[in-house]
Order: structure tokens, then sequence, then C-alpha cells
């Protein structure tokens, strides 16, 4: 039964991998067997298999369907390049309902029931932390692609890496000198009062202090609240930057709010693209924010002078000039964080051809392979930039993307260094045993 | 195994605590942002004033002409056979294969027909079509054709036994109630391979109690799905009376037509009803950030289902509760009001005029879901074990999400949600006051009657707004 438990991945343009079954039947003039799978290069050995953990109901719905379209199309570019040591890559899918339990669960099941090779591809912060112990418990290696600090916090496990994205405590701290040289040192902090507004608050702070700036006001809001009037003026007048991290269905109306407290004549504005991933920037409501700056983890709108890789990897996920779905346009995808999936899946490949990972057993050997990995390229194989992967925290820092609402749209104005978000490493993993 | 998902389970439970310092956990804009930028409060109050004009309108119309023009209807076609059971042997082959492929096909719940089929072709689409078409359920429910089947191996028509007449419908409370849970508050109603063992477990049981009860009881007392696509039927326009052996005539009216003709349901068809209403309305309100708020939760790091289980679950049977204790109240109080002879089971009489509004909440929460998950399900269903099959040429698909992305669209599914929200209150206040003429007799008695549940209708009517438009998670 378990056997044909699995989504066998070889889709073109990050679509669904249905789109490029018929596509692929029709150029090559067949009917697909059963199994389906055309491997190109790869087409003579046992498949390796990877358990993607992905949100596919419960709150992480929107991103789980950009992640899966990704992971189809970076899947589908490593096995027609012949896969890894010239074996196909087969995608499983679980969905963990976006939930720390389930998601516990869904890495039971990838071991012992479709005895994947490792898992990955995990994205919200509390299903990886829920997930992980069952990982490490389990022995299988756990490829998280979620910006979260709790994989360098050291937190987790010897089997748990995020070698495909920055965590947010490197984002965070990489914004302070840009910020400081080109908005102002003042900053006015607006964060929603829990963890994701705390870890904000706690690593811009010492970062944007270290810049020569200060924080002169902090101004927590309330989880449940969707009315924001009354906490402008808690600002500041001499705040000369607003750094503000709202999240959740009441960020358009926080943004119409500030727009009509401020009119033209309020502080520049920095935010995180998280605020609105996935939502137009053209919407009714978030016309305040022409002129204001954001963080990318990877641009959304396609940049004039953007490398081929970049348009290459935009076409092979599916995504137009304007980061929405190249077959719908109202679909505006999650560019900021998706490309991780990219990223870690060729950093996946990489691992298992320097360990010649043949199976199970080399499990252990793969974490150390990742562990010895250093400096990746920009290119095809990293996109989104330069990385530098720290193996004691089993984290990768990285280049960002600091970007202008220019006409509705997301301009590219500064590229931050690798080393303005690094910091000392907090965690050894590899001190741990397997 | 299972030793050891309970040990995952409690590190997941306990790391919790963890991710609560450890990074973030996005709560995505969403849509419904777009929703709070509409001038929401305007509907809610246009809302409150179209079903209370529609109530006092009634007040000063003759009840009788009303009546005669709700009791009309034509005659459309006499179909010369009567296909149920065909159809039905037909449905049970396809639910064979949806619960093969839940248990062999893709692990994904957008991939796999089943949960696709099961909450979103059926529940969602099939509801819907019930109250437009009428009963298409008695001839696609999968158990009538196998019992005809069982008929002529010589199985008696009433069964062997009898269910107990104390017991009315309130085995399909019971039912409806477990399967509102297993929708809105376990954790994995998606989950392929859970849903097919649910869904055979199911089929069995009912197919038993069939045999066992005879069809015609144990589908109006027990199998909640016919009792509950029957009561929606009812709403329909269209209605289709059997003619002797074999031969079907169909008739068409007004919308609710045949609501205000139906026998009085006993207390357990009230609490039925009532609880198909009350479980939809759970499913908005134990999204809000009101909910949410009042059981701890914050709605920016929502933790998932499994912390909520315990939560939800008091919340839908308080739910259900709330709505049994306001209109059995409003009917009761409406009695008082109108005075003289008692009338016999009004609330039972009454309940009919919940219908509509059942519906448009079905309708209106239910919108973007059925939008969405029934492209995935045109796509699962010409692959349904992932083999690169094409049957309806339509595995290719490319599910356009953005039909419900957007202010653009935010704007268009609010007005649709809108419109059938205070429509069914409205049809709802006209059915209640017919139904009230039939049992008060005289049109002052009847209007007196039915100020309190006018009151709860137009109470409902913003309520249902206001879930529509209230800050969501989760």
């Amino acid at each position: 039964m378990s056997e044909n438990r699995k989504l066998q991945m070889n889709s073109a343009s990050g679509v669904s991998r249905r789109t490029t079954l018929k596509g692929l039947g029709a150029a090559a003039g067949l009917i697909a067997a059963p199994g389906f799978v055309r491997y190109g290069q790869a087409q003579s050995s046992e498949p390796i298999r990877i358990g993607f953990q992905c949100h596919r109901t419960g709150i992480g719905a929107a991103y789980g369907r950009w992640y899966e379209r990704t992971t189809t199309a970076a899947a589908k570019r490593i096995n027609d390049a012949g896969g890894i040591n010239g074996r196909p890559l087969e995608i499983v899918i679980e969905d963990d309902g976006t939930d720390p339990k389930r998601g516990a669960e869904v890495v039971e099941k990838f071991a012992n029931q479709h005895k994947v090779d490792l898992v990955y591809g995990t994205l919200f912060s509390h299903v990886v932390v829920g997930s992980a112990p069952a990982a490490g418990e389990l022995k299988i290696p756990y490829y998280v692609v979620s910006e979260g600090y709790h994989v360098a916090s050291g937190k987790l496990n010897r089997y748990c890496v995020q070698p495909g994205i920055t965590d947010v405590k490197a984002q965070a701290r990489s914004m302070a000198p840009w910020i400081a040289d080109n908005l102002g040192k003042k900053v006015t902090l607006v964060y929603p009062d829990y963890a994701f507004g705390h870890d904000h608050r706690d690593f811009f702070t010492p970062a944007i202090e270290a810049q020569g700036g200060q924080v002169v006001a902090k101004v927590p809001i309330p989880p449940t609240e969707t009315s924001f009037t009354r906490y402008f003026p808690q600002i500041p007048s001499e705040t000369e930057v607003i750094y503000h991290v709202m999240v959740g269905p009441a960020v358009l109306t926080f943004v119409k709010e500030m727009g009509e407290f401020f009119g033209n004549s309020g502080p520049k504005l920095f935010g995180f693209i998280d605020s609105l991933e996935a939502v137009d920037i053209k919407s009714p409501g978030l016309e305040f924010l022409e002129g204001s700056h954001f963080w990318e983890g990877m641009p959304r709108y396609a940049q004039p002078d953007q490398a081929d890789y970049v348009t290459a990897y935009r076409e092979a996920v599916g995504i137009d000039e304007n980061g929405a779905s190249t077959q719908d346009a109202k679909d505006v995808s999650t560019a900021a964080h998706m490309f991780g999936c990219w990223e870690t899946l060729n950093i996946i490949k990489a691992a298992m051809e320097a360990c010649d990972y043949k199976g199970t057993d080399d499990r252990a050997a793969m974490i150390e392979a990742t562990e010895a990995m250093t400096d990746m390229e920009a290119g095809a194989d990293h996109p989104q930039g330069k990385k530098r992967f720290n193996g004691k925290t089993h984290q990768v820092f990285g280049e960002q993307s600091i970007s202008q609402v220019v006409d509705g749209k997301l301009k590219v104005v500064h590229r931050t260094s690798i080393e303005d978000g690094a910091y000392e490493p907090e965690a050894d993993y590899t001190a741990m045993s397997f | 195994m299972t030793g050891r998902i309970a040990r995952c389970g409690a590190a997941a439970f306990a790391a919790c605590a963890l991710a609560a310092s450890g990074g973030p956990a996005w709560a995505h804009a969403s849509d419904r942002g777009h929703v709070l930028l509409l001038p929401t409060h305007y509907y809610l109050f246009g809302g409150m004033l179209a079903v209370a004009l529609s109530f006092l309108i009634l007040v000063f119309l003759p009840g009788e002409g009303l009546g005669r023009l709700a009791g009309r209807r034509i005659r459309l076609v006499r179909l010369p056979f009567d296909g149920r059971a065909g159809v039905s042997f037909l449905s049970f082959l396809c639910l064979a294969g949806l619960v093969l492929a839940g248990l062999l096909g893709s692990r994904d719940p957008l991939s796999n027909p089943l949960p696709l089929v099961i909450w979103t072709l059926m529940w969602v689409g099939l509801t819907l079509a019930q109250g437009v078409l009428g009963n298409l359920w008695a001839w696609l429910n999968p158990w009538y054709g196998i019992w005809r089947l069982l008929l002529r191996a010589g199985l008696p028509e009433s069964g062997w036994l009898r269910l107990p007449e104390g017991l009315g419908m309130g085995p399909a409370v019971v039912l409806l109630f477990a399967f509102a849970w297993f929708e809105l508050v376990y954790p994995a109603p998606d989950d392929p391979a859970r849903l097919a063992l649910a869904v055979a477990a199911y089929w069995l049981f009912s197919m038993i109690g069939m045999a066992l009860f005879g069809y015609p009881a144990w589908s109006r007392r027990v199998e909640f799905l016919s009792v509950f696509f029957g009561m929606v039927a009812r709403l329909s326009p269209f209605e289709a009376v059997r003619r002797g052996q074999g031969s079907v005539v169909l008739y068409a009216g007004l919308p609710g037509h045949k609501l205000r003709g139906s026998a009085a349901l006993p207390v357990s068809g009230v609490a039925f009803l009532l609880l198909a209403l009350s479980s939809v309305s759970f499913d908005g309100f134990m999204r809000t950030f009101f909910w949410l708020d009042l059981i701890g939760v914050n709605p920016l790091e929502f933790p998932g289902r499994s912390a909520l289980v315990g939560a939800n679950t008091a919340g839908l049977f308080g739910m259900f509760l709330l709505l049994c204790g306001a209109f059995l109240g409003c009917v009761r109080l409406g009695e008082v009001l109108a005075g003289g002879t008692p009338v016999r089971n009004a609330p039972g009489m009454l309940v009919w005029s919940i219908v509509p509004i059942a519906l448009a909440y079905h309708f209106s929460h239910y919108l973007v879901v059925f939008l969405i998950n029934g492209q995935y399900a045109l796509a699962a269903l010409s692959d349904p074990l992932v083999r690169g099959w094409d049957l309806f040429g339509t595995a290719g698909l490319y599910v356009q999400a953005g039909v419900a992305l957007g202010a653009q669209s935010a704007w268009i599914i609010w007005n649709a949600q809108a419109f059938a929200i205070i429509g069914a209150h409205v049809l709802a206040v006209i059915i209640a006051h017919l139904i009230a003429h039939h049992l008060f007799g005289s049109a002052r008695r009847a209007s007196l009657s039915q100020v309190p549940l006018a009151i709860l209708m137009i109470a409902y009517t913003v309520f249902g707004l206001w879930l529509l438009s209230a800050p969501t998670a989760g």
C-alpha cells in the first residue's frame, strides 16, 4: 500500500505535476506507464525519496501551495540533469495541517511507512519545533525552510538543518546598517506583541545601536487588535524611521490607518515583506506604502538587471514579472521565502553527492557532509544569492534585498552583505552525537 | 508505533513552548484583510433593516393570498422510469473507487479525490444542488441500490427489527454531531487514509442498519446525510412525486413551497436542523479572533487544530445549545404573545423556516473552498491514483487560486455571501409567517407569534454577516 503512496514529481514550470504529465506525455508521444516518471538520464536506479512535509491545509496553506510549486520545479530540474548520484529524485507529500502535533506524526510516517531518505520543506516555526524531536528520535535528516531562529538557537538536534534560507535574527540585523545610513538613526518599532514581534524587537534593537542609532520608542500592538489609530500617537515626533512588522488579516487596515494618520509628513517607513507576502502591493489601502522600503528575501518583482539564472529560476517556478503565477495573475507568490525550497533541494543534492549517499545508513554522513559546507556561490543552484553555511549552528547566512515601493512595485535598491547579518555561533550541533 | 506517536505528540506539545521564543509563526495577511477594508457595517445595518422590513410588510399582507401563491406548482414532466436503484448502485461503485483511491492514491489531500469529493463536491456542492434542484441524494446515495438487490435476494422490506419510536431522529442527531466534529474539530479530516476508513466504516454501518431495520426507517431517522439532504431539498422549487410503479412526475413551484406543507418535526428533528445550522455557524465562529481570544489563543500564532480539540468540541456543542435555547425560547414566547388556545408542536413546524438560512450559511461559508478545491477535485478525479491518467481531460488543470484572491475577488465574494445571508433570512421570515398563519389561524395571532422569531432572524442575519466580515485565523 505505502509503495503507491507517493507523489512522483517530474513536472515542468512549477505548476501542478499533472500539467507536466500531460505535457510530457504529449512531447514523448506516449501515455505514461504506471509510475509514469521519466527521469531523463537518471532512469535506471532506485529513486532517492524525499518526504515533503507540506502545509497543504490549515493556516499555512497559501504558503504551502507555492512551496509545493517551487519544490516541483526544483525536483524536475534536478531530475532532468541526471538526478542525485545518478538516481532520480522522488518527492512524497504529506500534509501536516500546519499543526505541530500532526507534523510529528508526519515525520514518523515518513520514516516508518514511506521509508524516505530524509524529510524536508517545513515552513511554519511551530511545526518545525514540534516535528524536530521526532526527527531526532527517528534519526532522520530534517531540512527545514522556515527562516526561524530555532535552528541556530541550538534548541533542536543534530538532524535538523536550515541550509537554504536565512534566519530572522540575521535578517533583522542585516537591515540596521542600511537603515541607519539611509533612512535615519532614530527608530520607532511597531510590532505585534508576541514572539514574532519580540524577535524583531530583540534582534534589531542591538543592531541599530551598533550603528550609532537608537530605538526611540517601542509600540507593541495586541495580536487581536484590528484598529490601530490610537497607537500612532505613541510614536514620538523625533522618530525618523518606523520599523513595522505587523502580520495577520488587519495589516491592510494598519497601513491604511497609518497613511490617514501621517498623511505626507510622517517618518520614513521600513517593513518586512512577511507582512504582505502573497498580497498584491497595488491593493486598495496600501497606497501609503509608495516610497517606503521593505526587506525581501528574494525580489518578488523581476528586476531589470537580474542575472540569467534568476530569470531561469522564475520561469521554472512559473512566476511573471510581478511575482504572480504566469497562469493566474491574481495568485501572487510567496517569492521572498519559497526560493528556500529550490536552494535546499540543491544543497541536499550536493550533500548526498559529497558523501556518496547510498541509502538510509548514510543519513549521519549526509548531515556531516552538510555541516562541512561553507561558501555557496550565487548561481542556478542558489538564485537568491551568495550564502555561507555555519556547520556548528546548522544555519545558513546570506545576502538580503532592500526594496523600495515605486509605482506599486518593489524595486531593489540595496543588497546587504553576508557580514551585515552574521552573528557569533550560539550553539554547536557538531558536538552532539547522532 | 502508537507509543511512538504518543511520544512524538508529547514532544510536539512541549515544543510549542519553545516555538514561542523560537522564531516567526506567520499569520498570512489573507483575503479577509481586503474584507476588513470594505464598509461591511453598512451591510450589517442594511441586512438588519431588510429582514425587519420584510416582517413588517408580512404583517400587513393578507396571509391567505400569499399562502395560495406559495402553494401553486406546475407540472413539468413525467419520467417513465424510476432509475434510483441503478443510479444508487453506480454511486456505490464510485464510492468504493474513491475509498480505494483514499487508501492507495496520493497522500496529498489536494491530489487525492476522496477528501475533495467528500468535503467539497458532496458536503458543499451536493448540499447546494439539493437546495436548488431537489432530492438528488435519493438517487445518488450509495445504499439504496444495494438494498434493492438485497430485497431481491429475500430481505424483508422493513428488515427484521424495529427502531424504538421514542428515539425519533435522535440517532441522526448524534451522527450529525459526530460528522460535524470530525469535519471541524478532528485534527486531520482531510487525511485520505483516515477519511477512507471513516467513510468505509460509516457505509458499512449504515448498510447493516438498513438491512436490519429497513431502508425507509433507517434513512429517515438514522442516516444523517439522507435526513439532512432530504430537509435541504425541501427548499428546492422542484418536487418529484412518484406515481405508481416506476414513474415519477416532476413539478415546480416557488422556492420553499414544499416547506409550508411539511409535517411537523419531532423534538429530535428540530434539534437536527438546528444542529445543522449551528455547526456551520461554528465553522465560521471558531476562526474569528473573538473566539480565539476567548479561549486564550493568539490568532496570529494559530497553534493548529490539535491544540484546540477540547475548546472547539465545547464550542461546537455550546453553539448548538445556544441556538436551540434561542429558537425554542422565541417560539414559546411567540405562543404566549399570540395567546388563545395553545398550538400543538409549534417548534416542529416553525423550524422548517431554518432551512433557507442553513443553506445560505452553507453557501456563504464554503464558497471560497468550493471555488478552489472544486478545481483540485476536477484534476484529482482525472487521475485518482496518481498514475498519470487523464480520464476526463482535466488532469492537467492549473488550479486558479486567484478566483478567490485580491481586493476585487474579496468584494465580489463578500457581496455574494451577504446577498445569500440576507435573502435567506427574508425567505425564512416569509416561510415562518406562512407556517404561523396555518398554525394560529388568525392574522393577528400569527403576526404576534412571529415577533420574537423575527427578532431572532434579525439577530442571526447580523451574526451571519459579522462572521463573514470579522478578522479570522485558522
